[in-house]
């Protein structure tokens, strides 16, 4: 290769790659439709099948610096980390409801069994997704999956969720800092006292729209005295059906806006602290166009009974992956994957993982 | 030959290379690549959209085709047929099939598979967990909408006695009790629940100028319950409720709507209309006339009219149509009159 060949290319590393989805509503509507279909005429067996395509068709539609990404998942090994979730979930309801000694003994044992399948579901993920023919992996310990699993929430709950954002942190520090591309491996770099600081302004923002309904509460219910003094009866139960629908409506926008908001503050904070090597990730989600998407597909999927919901997907895929790029501090040819020993062992690892979906 | 690119599986580096058929072998050449690859170990992968495809190589190597149309002409003299699922989910007409049989299956599903495996489920489950529901819900009601009676104690005795005598006759009705409540809310009414309670509110036992009115709507009631309607109706908007939680992700308020689901419960024209026949063969038994029921009915109709707050219309409006079913009662009175 010539000198300038390399300048040229070690100048192009250097300029941010601008992530970007390139799937459309269209394409994949056939594609979810079909599977649907599949899946409702074999009772739910055939969703695995479906999960895989589903992500298959995010990730390789997914690119950045001109290659796109790819999932490995086995539909086998899912459909049974499915049916092993849907016992576990059975079981927990069931031994709620029941109210007797037993409930103790499941929730224990869930307790137990949860981190460790956590972090299996975070192993099966990252070994299963990969770039340019490189795979992702994650080398969380298992210690480390009780101590923020079971230790930092268990803190959190008795802390009446005062320590929430710092085992959110924590969370996020063992999840992406064990993560690795091939030999590369990612760093977390974000404090808990920004996490707190994001925390306490969504609490302050939940607290201005209480405080908003007091207030308003206060009024309705000032008009349904005035009236029950005036006609004598008791009480005029439309002027309550109104309190308690303004107040659904309140509760509906605040739910509808919390969680997109909740959403960008936190994936911007986490994305922009976190390095590949000595790769930079810059993540700038807005929160009001995140409320706009929420809201407007909420309302489209509704409308359509369901059937706009893979047009939903890619409208948010398309959004907020048009907000991160990877700023490359050298070329993004060099990573090596992981040495092919390693792969195998984690392989026959991953053989008894369970595909165990969690959004953290 | 198609334009590729060819990635190793070692490294994260590109190379530009070309794709050609040579009889049961693919090549691929390119910048420092030159290879042959038998095409029975190369794997293809599905064409998902328009993203590139894949041809995975052995040991974890595999080349990517952007240009998905001119692959077509490559994996054709690679004898290559793309999978069945994957060739249906680009097909318009195999698409419309599927948008047209989700559809129908979501329709049927709801206006009839439901209410059957609802019906068929209620009629299975033990006795033991219609008592469970029925006392938690009784719970939750007592604690909000619900008020203790302000019958005097006498009034009251004398309607369980009546209940109790109109009940002798309905045999198949394992559990069944009485209970007295008041309820500003709900206002002249009574419903049954799950582990056979019927609830009797106070200002329906005002609004009837004869009691016989009230053991007609009594015996209607226990017609829910022999049949087990509010069980049922329990049972399906949990389904629905599970359904939208699968697809929305709150799991935990799954049986939380039941209370919400007894009180507010519809009943269908059909459930009401069992309940009526019901009704009316059990007053038939008792040596009362069918007719009762319809005279009820008529009052209730008419307390509603003369009621302050037409938002809330009590019985009348979660057991709906009236002119009918008294129509249809009236006309049952005159068949079992003349047995």
């Amino acid at each position: 290769m010539s000198d300038t060949g390399d300048a040229l290319s070690g100048q192009t590393a250097h300029a941010p790659e601008p992530f970007q989805f390139t799937g459309t509503g269209a394409e994949y509507f056939g594609i979810w439709i079909v599977n649907l279909l599949l899946t409702i005429l074999t009772v739910g067996i055939y969703s695995a099948w479906a999960k895989v395509r589903r992500m298959q068709y995010f990730c390789r539609h997914t690119e950045v610096a001109g290659s796109g990404f790819d999932f490995h998942g086995n539909p086998l090994r899912i459909l049974v980390g499915r049916i092993i979730a849907v016992i576990l979930l059975f079981a927990y309801q069931v031994s709620v409801r029941l109210h007797s000694p037993l409930t103790l003994v499941v929730i224990a044992l869930l307790a137990v069994v949860l981190p460790w399948l956590l972090r299996s579901a975070l192993r099966f993920r990252l070994h299963n997704l990969s770039w340019r023919g490189t795979r992702f992996r994650f080398a969380g310990s298992l210690g480390g999956a009780y101590r923020v699993f079971l230790l930092n929430f268990f803190l959190a709950g008795i802390t009446l969720y005062l320590l929430a954002p710092f085992t959110h942190q924590r969370l996020k520090a063992y999840q992406h800092g064990n993560s690795w591309f091939g030999q590369t491996p990612f760093t977390f770099h974000a404090r808990a006292g920004q996490f707190y600081l994001r925390y306490l302004l969504i609490v302050a923002a939940i607290a201005g729209a209480v405080a908003l309904v007091i207030v308003s509460g206060i009024g309705a219910e000032f008009i349904a005295l005035s009236r029950a003094g005036k006609s004598g009866a008791p009480q005029d139960p439309r002027v309550a059906f109104r309190v308690i629908g303004m107040l659904y409506a309140v509760i509906i926008l605040l739910s509808v806006s919390i969680g997109p908001v909740f959403r960008a503050l936190m994936t911007n904070l986490i994305w922009n602290n976190t390095r590949l090597g000595e790769h930079r990730i810059e993540c700038a989600l807005s929160p009001w166009m995140l409320i706009w998407l929420t809201l407007s597909n909420m309302v489209a999927v509704i409308v359509s009974l369901g059937l706009l919901t893979p047009w939903a997907h890619v409208r948010w895929m398309k959004y907020e992956m048009s907000c991160i790029r990877l700023l490359p501090a050298s070329d993004l040819g060099e990573f090596q994957a992981a040495a092919p020993e390693d792969v195998g062992a984690v392989g026959e690892e991953v053989a008894s993982v369970f595909d165990f979906d969690i959004a953290l | 030959m198609v334009a590729a690119s060819y990635f190793d599986g070692r490294s994260t580096r590109v190379r530009d290379v070309r794709l050609s058929v040579d009889g049961p072998v693919l090549r691929i050449s390119g910048e420092d690549v030159e290879l042959s690859v038998a095409i029975a170990d190369v794997r293809i992968d599905e064409q998902l959209g328009r993203a590139p495809r894949r041809l995975r190589l052995p040991e974890g190597a595999y080349c990517e085709v952007r240009d998905v149309d001119h692959l077509a002409t490559l994996l054709e003299a690679m004898g290559h047929r793309d999978g069945w699922v994957d060739r249906l989910q680009r097909k318009g007409l195999a698409v419309t099939i599927a948008v047209v049989a989700c559809v129908a299956i979501a329709a049927v599903g709801y206006l009839w598979g439901l209410p059957l495996g609802a019906a068929a489920l209620a009629e299975r489950l033990p006795a033991g967990v219609g008592t469970t529901i029925g006392t938690q819900v009784l719970r939750v009601l007592d604690g909000g909408v619900l008020q203790p009676t302000g019958l005097p104690e006498s009034r009251r005795n004398e309607l369980s006695r009546r209940f109790s005598e109109l009940r002798k006759a309905a045999p198949e009705i394992r559990e069944a009790r009485i209970l007295f409540r008041r309820s500003p809310a709900l206002h002249a009414n009574a419903f049954a629940l799950p582990d056979g309670t019927v609830v009797l509110l106070d200002d329906l036992v005002a609004s009837m100028n004869d009691d016989r009115l009230i053991l007609a709507v009594l015996a209607h009631e226990l017609g829910h319950v022999s049949r087990r309607h509010t069980l049922r109706l329990i049972l399906q908007s949990s389904a629905v409720g599970a359904f939208l939680t699968f697809y929305v992700g709150d799991v935990s308020q799954l049986l939380a709507a039941a209370p919400a689901a007894a009180l507010q419960a519809r009943y269908s024209r059909e459930l009401e209309t069992e309940a009526d026949d019901y009704g009316a063969a059990l007053l038939a038994r008792n040596g009362l006339s069918p007719a009762l029921l319809a005279d009820a009915l008529e009052r209730l109709v008419q307390t509603t009219h003369e009621q302050a707050h037409p938002a809330v219309e009590g019985y009348v409006a979660s057991h709906p149509p009236t002119d009918e079913r008294m129509k249809h009662l009236r006309a049952l009175a005159k068949t079992l009159g003349s047995l």
